[in-house]
């Protein structure tokens, strides 16, 4: 069942969010944002807590603002898993059956049922503060899960546990959303966790949504220098436009002149795709991994032959094993080189290298 | 603070309570209509039986005729005086022999500490008639402490005079009231940040002057914290006066109330005098409020450290000098009761001749004997306390708790009132308020249910701080997950909120009946030959010099109260 937020506005007295999103049905969108930026408000408004001073929500169609939150039929992880500390395990799963009316074997099955899908059978009759972390946050999905919720709210449900612990978990949650084809929404603050889960992204900044995409879209294209920064890491030059060329732009920069290709993968010119204005200010960006080191032995030949060259001075050097980081100087800029960790560098040395037309993208500034 | 007979709870949490707490990210909460209606019942309780009967003392007592009069005459301006002069001294007193043990408690390690900690919950439990009795055999003139002390240095004579006088008063007052100074204080202390001292010392301080000069600003606010509730309960202390006050001469405001109401049986002057006596009570219980929301009663730190054991005191003599106190404190604590207990076990074979004996508990226990049905009525009226003050109070720290309505704070501060008056004048507010009502009036007057509707007002604010705590400890995410999960307001009231709160509701119903069981100031006021309490008959068997058997009830009345006592000391272990 899709989930829809129509011109939804909130006020508070220093904060204005705004939403106009769809989430569609079986889909998994997850909200990403810097703390503070309205996800979890966001999460808190389509689950009934707080109700938007003006906007609908619709579920499957149907307007549901105007629900209190046990008619909504919405099941939530909260960040701190929320478990009843009075109630055992399996009471704590049959709690919303259980709200719902159902009779005590239904119920029964089901709480079978769903902690054999959280791999956690056998565990019924503990008490929930004896479990570990990550045993509470799948009570919690099961919990969340029990009543048949026709849409399922997921906040930071994993922020409290290890590194370790949340790939797996992450893993879990996916495949047990996909089984069930629940459209869901999930809070974070983490990237990795967003792009590694989600059918889409929807990015959020001061209460608004920046961008929403898919996360390979987003990453590759993404359509603000806010997506484009908070989103992995990204080299920014500033750019103005030249002129075109066939299927390219050429953008002056202070690394010298850039040729972007319009269409494919590089992102829009501008919001309406219309063909940019000479002279227009724009900023050039690129991902640190964009970049191809110029296999060329000597610098200074290939220098300027070919798309996209720019020589460069190294100023730091991160070793990761597999890969490199590269941090570098050209034309009183610091720019990011993301490169196989085979290669030996050495600070201080000369380096060129060449960002296919392709891997870039021009933003307005 | 009213009864300082019987319980009075933990007094870091009144402040708390009158004192709301802004707390982000809070669940919806109860609408302004469904929490009218909520405080509908609770409210009308109140007002017919707190602030009804409140408000005819006052309407009584306040002309300015009548309270000139009283302020413009020299014995009731003395009365005053000594009222505030006696709470003072008592205060300073009890400070000055409750620091030592804030400081042991705070800084050292030592076997028993618990059981310390839990010493220092006494003065809540213990009903301050034990207090007077254990006092009197104590340190009275035929106490064991002079006894002991004739015994030893071949004295004809006892050679410490203590009763009846103001001695009695303030010796009594600072024993009862010290252990409060130690609890809080230490809770103060013990959550000092140690970088702070380390600092200091780094820099050069030590000693003495480490501690006038880093220790004392800081633990300052929680020593004037103790000092302002220690105070209160000193300027509304009833039976400690009224016993070992011996007269006119030592009379408080209190004491004098329940004079003009109950013998001179003149309710004007009673309830002018008790006007002003709530005016000054009042405001010093809004001085501790103000002073209590300034100690901080942060969180227990956990990088605190390993403390030192007690031991490693021994090695300097102002070490030693701690370990005596410590052993005297516990025994000033103890020995009263242990004196109470003890002396019930005997009985008079002739003139100073004495053998151990249960003849007193077979007295108390026979069947249809006045002391049998004083035990009976105090258990009857202390369960009739909980009953009405466990729903009261739990529905009103409820709304306290959860609504959203403006004015929380006054809201709060009108439920807590009965705190700031004292039981005297509550119960003469029941004699006056229900007086002028035909019919009900006589009825009321020496009737069982005037008795426990006192108790209950007196009772229930206890409950509303045990169950307020808890409602505000839970998560708001947990009410959350539950309305999610299908449950609304009502069934998540009974199926989540309810459970959660049950230790704190648990606690809430021990404070009732200890109350209920120790308290004598209101008893005192409304009781007749047949509604005869435990305290109330303990203080007529003192009044005629029966000893034994005022120690004997009294031995009941503590079996009460320990039990209260376990029942708090084990819930709150849980919360």
């Amino acid at each position: 069942m899709g989930l829809r937020l129509q011109r939804v506005l909130k006020l508070y007295s220093d904060f204005r969010l705004e939403l106009d999103f769809e989430v569609r049905p079986g889909e998994l969108l997850t909200l990403l944002g810097p703390s503070g930026c309205g996800k979890t408000t966001t999460l808190r408004i389509v689950a009934g807590f707080i109700s938007p001073d003006r906007g609908e929500i619709l579920m499957g169609g149907r307007r549901i603002d105007g629900l209190p939150p046990h008619r909504r039929g919405i099941g939530i992880v909260f960040q701190d898993y929320a478990l009843f500390p009075h109630l055992s395990v399996a009471d704590n799963v049959a709690f919303g059956p259980h709200m719902q009316g159902w009779s005590r074997a239904r119920s029964a099955a089901r709480v079978e049922e769903l902690l054999g899908l959280v791999s956690l059978g056998g565990y019924g009759r503990r008490k929930v503060t004896h479990l570990s972390g990550g045993e509470q946050q799948r009570v919690a999905l099961a919990r969340a899960l029990a009543p048949n919720p026709k849409l399922l709210l997921l906040d930071e449900p994993l922020s409290a546990l290890d590194a370790k612990l949340r790939q797996g978990l992450r893993g879990e949650i996916r495949r047990i959303q996909r089984e069930l084809g629940l459209t869901t929404v999930y809070v974070t603050h983490d990237q990795e966790e967003a792009l590694a889960l989600a059918d889409r992204i929807a990015v959020m900044r001061d209460g608004r949504i920046e961008q929403i995409d898919a996360p390979r879209d987003l990453y590759r294209r993404p359509r603000s220098l806010f997506v484009a920064s908070f989103l992995g890491q990204a080299n920014l030059v500033p750019a103005r436009v030249a002129g075109r060329e066939g299927e390219r732009v050429i953008v002056d920069t202070p690394l010298g002149r850039f040729r972007v290709a319009a269409g494919g993968e590089g992102c829009g010119q501008d919001a309406s795709g219309a063909d940019p204005v000479p002279g227009a200010p724009l900023t050039l960006f690129f991902r640190p991994e964009g970049c191809d080191l110029q296999q060329s032995g000597n610098p200074r030949e290939g220098g300027r032959k070919g798309p996209n060259r720019v020589r460069a001075l190294i100023r730091r050097i991160e070793y990761l094993g597999s890969r490199q980081l590269l941090e570098v100087e050209a034309a009183g800029l610091r720019l990011t080189l993301d490169l196989p960790g085979r290669d030996s560098f050495a600070v201080g040395e000369g380096v060129c290298f060449g960002v296919p037309p392709e891997r870039c993208c021009l933003l307005e500034r | 603070m009213s009864p300082p007979s019987g319980p009075r709870g933990l007094p870091g949490r009144v402040g708390a309570l009158l004192v709301r707490r802004p707390s982000a990210n809070e669940p919806e909460g109860l609408s302004l209509p469904l929490s009218l209606l909520v405080l509908l019942g609770p409210a009308a309780f109140l007002v017919w039986f707190f602030f009804y009967p409140l408000g005819s003392v006052f309407a009584t007592g306040v002309s300015v005729a009548r309270v000139s009069r009283i302020l413009g005459d020299s014995y009731y301006r003395r009365i005053i005086a000594f009222t505030i002069e006696q709470a003072f001294l008592s205060t300073v007193l009890a400070v000055l022999m409750g620091l030592p043990g804030a400081y042991l408690l705070a800084r050292y390690e030592f076997l028993g500490k618990r059981f310390v900690r839990a010493l220092t919950t006494v003065p809540f439990v213990l009903p301050s008639i034990i207090v007077v009795l254990g006092f009197v055999r104590f340190f009275g003139n035929n106490g064991v402490l002079n006894r002991a002390l004739m015994a030893v240095f071949d004295l004809d004579e006892p050679p410490l005079r203590v009763l009846y006088s103001l001695k009695a008063i303030l010796l009594a007052h600072a024993f009862y009231n010290f252990p409060i100074c130690v609890r809080i204080v230490s809770a103060v202390w013990s959550r000092l940040r140690p970088s702070t001292e380390e600092a200091a010392r780094s820099l050069g301080a030590h000693g003495m002057r480490l501690f006038w000069r880093v220790t004392l600003p800081q633990i300052l606010p929680g020593i004037l914290s103790a000092a302002a509730l220690i105070f209160i309960f000193c300027l509304l202390s009833f039976a400690v006066v009224l016993v070992l006050g011996g007269g006119p001469r030592y009379s408080t405001v209190e004491v004098e109330v329940y004079r003009l109401a109950k013998l001179s049986v003149d309710l004007q002057s009673a309830s002018a005098l008790a006007f002003v006596g709530s005016l000054i009570s009042l405001g010093f219980l809004y001085l501790y409020i103000r002073l209590q929301s300034r100690a901080s009663f942060g969180e227990e730190l956990s990088g605190a450290g390993e403390l030192p054991r007690l031991r490693t005191l021994l090695r300097r003599p102002a070490g030693v000098l701690f370990l005596l106190y410590l052993g005297m404190m516990t025994l000033v604590v103890l020995a009263p009761m242990a004196t109470v207990v003890a002396y019930s076990f005997q009985a008079r074979t002739g003139w100073n001749l004495r053998t151990v004996s249960l003849e007193w508990y077979r007295r108390i226990l026979e069947a249809g004997g006045p002391y049998l049905r004083a035990v009976l009525n105090s258990l009857f009226f202390a369960a009739l306390t909980v009953l009405f003050s466990l729903p009261l109070g739990t529905l009103l720290a409820y709304v306290a708790a959860r609504t959203r309505m403006r004015g929380r704070q006054v809201l709060e501060a009108l439920m807590m009132l009965p705190i700031g008056i004292s039981s005297v004048i509550l119960g003469l507010g029941y004699l006056k308020a229900f007086r002028s009502l035909p019919g009900l009036g006589d009825r009321l007057q020496g009737s069982w249910y005037a008795i426990v509707l006192a108790h209950t007002v007196i009772a229930y604010p206890f409950v509303i701080r045990a169950a307020g705590a808890m409602f505000r400890k839970i998560k708001p995410s947990l009410v959350e997950a539950a309305r999610s999960l299908g449950a609304g307001p009502w069934r998540v009231f009974w199926r989540l909120e309810l459970p959660l709160a049950r230790s704190a509701l648990v606690t809430g119903a021990a404070f009732a009946f200890g109350i209920s069981v120790g308290e004598i100031n209101a008893t005192l006021m409304l009781y007749n030959a047949r509604l005869t309490t435990i305290p109330v008959m303990i203080y007529r068997l003192i009044g005629s010099y029966n000893f034994i058997g005022a120690c004997a009830m009294g031995s009941v009345l503590m079996a009460f109260c320990f039990l209260a006592f376990m029942i708090i000391d084990r819930a709150g272990e849980e919360v």
